[in-house]
C-alpha cells in the first residue's frame, strides 16, 4: 500500500499541475480586479416613482446573471448540436465560466448592497447541480461517448438530442426549467425515434445516455419543483419602466425585455427607472471574437469567448438606467446583438 | 489492511483476482482517475488520437478493481452487467463498489482482505441452513465430494483429542487441511475431527536439527518458525498449505533429490489408537504402529504429534533444459541423481503430444538471491509474473503456446532464492474462480525408475485416446520407502503427477473413472502403483495389487480398531469389502 500511496500522491500532484496549466488559458476575462463600476452607479433610488409592487432590488440585475448563464449554456449547446454531437462539447469550460462570472458580478455588489443570502444559496444550488451534471457528462463523453462518436450528428438519437435542447432553451426563456416536460420527451425517444439505422453502436449508446439524462432530470425536476413552489412566490411576468416623459409602461420581463427596451430606445425614448431602479443595469452582448469590448456610457465587467463557437464572444457590461437608451441605440447601430438585459 | 500491504500495485490494478475492501477501492480510484486525467491531457497535447492509448489500461484497471470489490461482497464480476440498466444500474454498482461492506468471513473469492495474510485454507465444514442438529457437510478442495457428517469437533489439546476418540460411540473421520481429493477426510454420519487447531510447536532444536509439532500444524507454520534459524523442512510437498498429519498419513513427497517419501524424515510420532491410548512409535520403537500410521490414512490411529528432521536452508539457483522424453532417463541418471548439489528437481512433460520435456533443477548456490524475501510472498500477493503462470496453468489456454512461448519466457529469467522459498507455494495459485462446471484434479502414478519410458508411453497413449484435458505431467524422483504398510515407493521410483481438468457432471466423473482405471492398470503392468489421496476410482483388486501389504494393515486394523471406528472413503471402499 505504501507504493500505492506514493503513486496517489504523484498522480494528484501531476493532476494539480495540469489543472494549473489549464487555468492559464482562462475561459472568462475580467476587465479589472474587484469592483470596476463607479460607486455612484450603485446608489439606491431614494424616491422611486414606480409603484411599490413593481419595484425589485437593484442588485438583482447582477445576481440574475448566473441563472441566465444556465440559459445561455443550453442555447450554445442547441446551436452546436446541429453540426456536432454533444460528445465534443466543452462542458467543463461552461462550468468554469459559470463560477468565474458569478464571482465577478458578485464583486460589483458585495460592498454596495446588503447580502441577499437566499439568492446566493439559490445560485449555489443551481451552480453545484449544474457542475455535477456537466462533470458527469464530460466524464461519460470522454470515457464512453468518444468510443461511439460519429462527429456530425448522423444518428436519429443525436439529432433528437439537438432538437430536445432547442425546445428546452425555448421553454426555459419563459418558464422555470423544472416545468419542462421530460416524461413526454422520454416516451418519444423510445416511441418515435427509429430503432434501426446506421451506426448501431452509437444509436444504442445514445439511447442509454439520453434515457439516463431524461429520467435523471425528470426526477430532479420533480424534487426541485416541489421545493420551489413552497419556498418562492411566482415571479411577476412584467417589468415596470418609467420613461423620462414620466409615463409608466409595463414591458415583458426576461428574454423579451431586451427587444422591447431596444424598440423604445430606437423610438427616442429614454429610461428613468426600471423596476424602480436608477442604478446600473447589466447586459450581455454577443460580439465577434476580435470585435470591440468597450462601449461609451457603460463599463465592461468581463468577456467570455463562446466555448462552443470560437468566432464569437460574450461581452458583459453595465450602464446606469438613464444611459441605457443611448447604449442600446449604439449597439444597434454597430449591429451587435444584445443577448440579454438583466431586468432585475 | 494487513493482507493488502503485501499486494504489489500492479496486482491491485491489473488482476481481477481476490478481494479488496472499500478503503482500498477508494484509494485505487483516487489513483486511477487523476492518472487518467493527467495522461489524457499530456497525450492530448501531443495529438488527440494519442489519447486512445490509455483507454485499454484504464478500462482494464476499472474492471479489475471493480471485480475485486464485488468479490469482497461475494459477488461475481457479472454484476457489472447492471451498468447497462440506465440510472438504477450505475447507482447500485456505485453503492456496491464504494459503500457496501465486504463479507466478514472468507468467501469463494478469497479471505477477508482485512485478515492477517495467510495461506489458502479450506473453509470450515458447511452448516446446513435451518438445521438444528449438529450435522455438517464436509467437503475437500475439489468441492466434488460433499459428505454429511453427524458433527464436527475441533480439539485444541491432545488430551481433548484423546477424550473425543475414547468416548465417542460414533465412527470417526479425520480432516487435516482437506486437500486430499476423494473423500479421504470424511465418512457418512461419522464424527469429523478437524485437526487444524492442534497447531503448536512442542519442541525445536536447531542444533539437533529436529522439530516436534502437533499434527494439525501446517508446513507454512513450521517454515515461519525455523526460517530464522536457517533451517528448512527436509521433505514436504511443493505447496505449504498441508498439515503435517495429513502429509504423513499419505506419506507425501516433494521434488527433492536424494530423498523420497516423507517417512524418511520422520524421527518418531505419537499416535492415538481407537481406544484412546497414546503410543509413541518410531522405526525402532513400536515399528508395527509406526509403519501402519505413516502412509496409512488414519487406518489404525490418529497421528497426534510428530518429530521431524530438518535440513539447512540453502540458497538454490534454477536451471533448466528442454529435451525429448525418451532421453530424460539417461539425462536424469547422468546429471541429476548423483549430483549432491541438486536440491529440487522435476521434469514437465508437455501435453498434448507428450514428446518433449523440460527438466528443471534447483542447485545449491552461494550466489545472492534474486528476490528480496526469504519466504515466498503469499499467492494473493504474487507479482504479475506468478499470476500469469498461475493463470496459464489453470486454463487449458494453448498448450502449444505454453511450451513454445510462455515457458521459454518464464525460464529465461534468472532465479535464485532459498530452499524455504521454493517450498512455500500456496495452493491458491491453482484455485480456479469457480469449480461449478469444471474442476482441476490431480492424479499420481509411480513406477520403478527403469520403467520410465515404458510407462510414459502407455500413459500418453491413454490420455490421447480418451482426449483427457491434461494441463501438466510433472515427473519427480523418490528413493524406496523404509517400510510403510501402504508404501507407494516399494523401490526407487519415478512419480508421474498428472494435473488435469474435468467436468463436474456425473457423466464426466464416469469418464474419468474409466481412463483412471486404465492408467492404474498401465502402472500395475510395470510393477508400479498409484497415489491414494486422489479420487478412489481403483477397483479393490487394483488397490491390493498396488498395495500388497494392505492385507497386513487390515489385519492390524481388525486388532486395534475392532469396532471399525476410524473410517473414510478408503476404508469404506476397500476395508469394508474385505
Ligand atoms: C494442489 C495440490 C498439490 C499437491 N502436491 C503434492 C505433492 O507435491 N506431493 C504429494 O505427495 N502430495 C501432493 N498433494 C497431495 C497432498 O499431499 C495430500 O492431499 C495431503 O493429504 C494433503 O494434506 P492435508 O493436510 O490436506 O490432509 P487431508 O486431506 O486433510 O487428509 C489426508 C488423509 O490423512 C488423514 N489425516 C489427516 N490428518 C491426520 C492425522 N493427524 N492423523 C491421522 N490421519 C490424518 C485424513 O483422514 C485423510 O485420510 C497435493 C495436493 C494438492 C491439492
Amino acid at each position: 500500500m505504501k507504493r500505492l500511496y506514493a503513486l496517489i500522491l504523484a498522480s494528484l500532484a501531476l493532476a494539480a499541475g495540469i489543472a494549473l496549466i489549464q487555468t492559464r488559458s482562462p475561459t472568462t476575462f475580467a476587465v479589472g480586479q474587484g469592483r470596476v463600476l463607479p460607486a455612484e452607479w450603485l446608489q439606491p433610488n431614494p424616491n422611486p416613482a414606480t409603484p411599490k409592487a413593481d419595484i425589485r432590488p437593484a442588485d438583482q440585475t447582477f445576481l440574475t446573471f448566473p441563472e441566465w448563464f444556465l440559459v445561455f449554456s443550453p442555447e450554445e449547446q442547441a446551436l452546436a448540436f446541429q453540426n456536432r454531437t454533444s460528445t465534443a462539447f466543452p462542458f467543463m469550460a461552461h462550468v468554469a465560466q459559470f463560477w468565474q462570472s458569478y464571482r465577478i458580478v458578485n464583486d460589483q455588489i458585495k460592498d454596495a448592497f446588503p447580502v441577499n443570502a437566499s439568492y446566493h444559496v439559490m445560485i449555489c444550488v443551481i451552480g453545484v447541480s449544474t457542475t455535477v451534471e456537466y462533470a458527469l457528462k464530460a466524464t461519460y463523453e470522454a470515457l464512453v461517448g468518444r468510443l461511439t462518436d460519429t462527429g456530425a450528428p448522423i444518428t436519429a438519437e443525436d439529432r433528437y438530442n439537438a432538437e430536445y435542447m432547442a425546445d428546452y432553451v425555448a421553454f426555459i426563456k419563459d418558464h422555470p426549467w423544472y416545468e419542462f416536460d421530460y416524461s413526454t420527451r422520454f416516451k418519444s425517444l423510445w416511441t418515435s425515434t427509429p430503432l434501426v439505422g446506421g451506426s448501431f453502436m452509437r444509436k444504442m449508446e445514445r439511447r442509454y445516455f439520453l434515457t439516463t439524462e431524461l429520467i435523471a432530470k425528470l426526477l430532479y425536476a420533480k424534487l426541485i419543483g416541489f421545493g420551489t413552489h413552497q419556498a418562492y412566490d411566482r415571479p411577476l411576468p412584467t417589468t415596470a419602466v418609467v420613461l423620462v416623459k414620466d409615463s409608466l409602461v409595463h414591458l415583458p420581463r426576461y428574454d423579451r425585455f431586451a427587444q422591447a427596451a431596444g424598440t423604445l430606445a430606437a423610438r427616442g425614448e429614454a429610461f428613468k427607472e426600471i423596476a424602480g431602479n436608477t442604478s446600473a443595469i447589466l447586459l450581455s452582448v454577443l460580439v465577434p471574437a476580435y470585435g470591440p469590448t468597450a462601449f461609451e456610457d457603460s463599463r465592461t465587467l468581463f468577456t467570455q469567448p463562446l466555448a462552443s463557437d470560437p468566432t464569437r464572444k460574450r461581452v458583459v457590461l453595465a450602464a446606469p438606467v438613464p444611459f441605457l437608451d443611448r447604449l442600446l441605440v449604439r449597439l444597434g447601430q454597430a449591429n451587435l446583438p444584445v443577448e440579454h438585459v438583466f431586468d432585475y | 489492511m494487513a493482507w493488502n500491504d503485501k499486494l504489489p500495485v500492479s496486482y491491485l490494478l491489473f488482476t481481477p483476482k481476490g478481494r479488496i475492501n472499500r478503503f482500498t477501492y477508494w484509494s485505487t480510484s483516487v489513483f486511477i482517475w487523476p492518472s487518467f486525467y493527467v495522461l489524457f491531457n499530456l497525450l492530448g497535447w501531443l495529438s488527440p488520437s494519442a489519447t486512445w492509448l490509455i483507454y485499454p489500461p484504464l478500462f482494464w484497471a476499472l474492471y479489475c478493481t471493480a471485480t475485486k470489490r464485488l468479490h469482497d461482497g461475494n459477488r461475481s464480476a457479472h454484476w457489472l452487467w447492471m451498468l447497462f440498466l440506465p440510472i438504477a444500474g450505475p447507482l447500485v454498482i456505485i453503492f456496491l463498489l464504494g459503500f457496501m461492506k465486504g463479507t466478514f468471513q472468507g468467501n469463494r473469492f478469497g479471505p477477508n482482505p482485512d485478515a492477517a495474510p495467510d495461506y489458502f485454507k479450506n473453509p470450515d465444514a458447511e452448516k446446513i441452513p435451518n438445521l438444528k442438529s449438529e450435522e455438517r457437510i464436509v467437503n475437500d478442495v475439489t468441492q466434488l465430494n460433499p459428505v454429511l457428517v453427524s458433527k464436527v469437533a475441533a480439539p485444541q489439546t491432545i488430551e481433548e483429542l484423546r477424550d473425543i476418540i475414547r468416548t465417542t460411540d460414533k465412527f470417526i473421520c479425520i480432516g487435516g487441511g482437506r486437500f486430499s481429493m476423494g473423500g479421504q477426510t470424511a465418512s457418512p454420519n461419522a464424527l469429523h475431527i478437524d485437526m487444524r487447531k492442534l497447531d503448536k510447536v512442542i519442541a525445536f532444536s536447531p542444533g539437533e536439527r529436529t522439530i516436534k509439532v502437533q499434527a494439525g500444524i501446517r508446513w507454512c507454520d513450521i517454515q515461519k518458525h525455523v526460517d530464522a534459524h536457517d533451517l528448512s523442512i527436509k521433505v514436504m510437498q511443493t505447496y505449504a498449505n498441508f498439515t503435517v498429519g495429513g502429509s504423513l498419513s499419505v506419506n507425501c513427497h516433494g521434488r527433492y533429490i536424494g530423498l523420497g517419501p516423507v517417512i524418511l524424515s520422520v524421527r518418531s510420532l505419537d499416535a492415538i489408537l481407537a481406544n484412546g491410548d497414546l503410543v509413541h512409535a518410531s522405526p525402532t520403537e513400536n515399528p508395527d504402529i509406526f509403519f501402519a500410521c505413516v502412509g496409512c490414512y488414519n487406518a489404525i490411529a490418529v497421528i497426534a504429534q510428530v518429530e521431524l528432521d530438518l535440513e539447512a536452508n540453502v540458497a538454490v539457483r534454477r536451471s533448466h533444459v528442454k529435451m525429448r522424453r525418451d532421453t530424460y532417463k539417461q539425462y536424469f541418471f547422468s546429471k541429476v541423481r548423483e549430483n549432491k548439489d541438486v536440491v529440487f528437481h522435476n521434469g514437465d512433460i508437455y501435453p498434448p503430444l507428450y514428446r518433449n520435456m523440460r527438466a528443471v533443477i534447483w542447485i545449491r548456490t552461494v550466489e545472492k538471491p534474486t528476490v528480496k524475501t526469504r519466504l515466498m510472498p503469499l499467492a494473493a500477493a504474487y507479482p504479475l509474473e506468478r499470476y500469469f503462470i498461475g493463470a496459464f496453468s489453470k486454463s487449458a489456454f494453448g498448450k502449444w503456446r505454453r511450451e513454445y512461448l510462455i515457458d521459454p519466457l518464464v525460464f529465461a529469467v534468472k532465479r535464485i532464492h532459498y530452499r524455504n522459498y521454493e517450498a512455500g507455494y500456496d495452493v491458491l495459485e491453482l484455485e480456479p474462480e469457480s469449480r461449478k462446471q469444471c474442476t482441476y484434479v490431480l492424479q499420481e502414478y509411480f513406477v520403478a525408475v527403469e520403467k520410465f519410458d515404458a510407462f510414459s508411453t502407455l500413459m500418453a497413449e491413454i490420455f490421447q485416446r480418451h482426449k483427457v484435458n491434461v494441463i501438466n505431467v510433472s515427473i519427480r524422483h523418490a528413493k524406496a520407502d523404509s517400510g510403510s504398510l501402504l508404501a507407494w515407493a516399494k523401490e526407487e521410483v519415478f512419480a508421474f503427477v498428472v494435473w488435469y481438468k474435468q467436468g463436474t457432471a456425473d457423466a464426466d466423473k464416469g469418464a474419468v473413472a474409466v481412463w483412471t482405471r486404465e492408467l492404474i492398470d498401465a502402472a500395475l503392468s510395470q510393477g508400479g502403483s498409484y497415489y491414494l489421496p486422489y479420487q478412489p476410482h481403483a477397483t479393490a483388486e487394483q488397490f491390493h495389487r498396488a498395495y500388497p501389504r494392505a492385507k497386513q494393515l487390515f489385519a492390524l486394523k481388525k486388532k486395534l480398531d475392532p469396532s471399525f471406528k476410524f473410517r473414510n472413503v478408503l476404508w469404506d471402499t476397500y476395508y469394508k469389502a474385505d
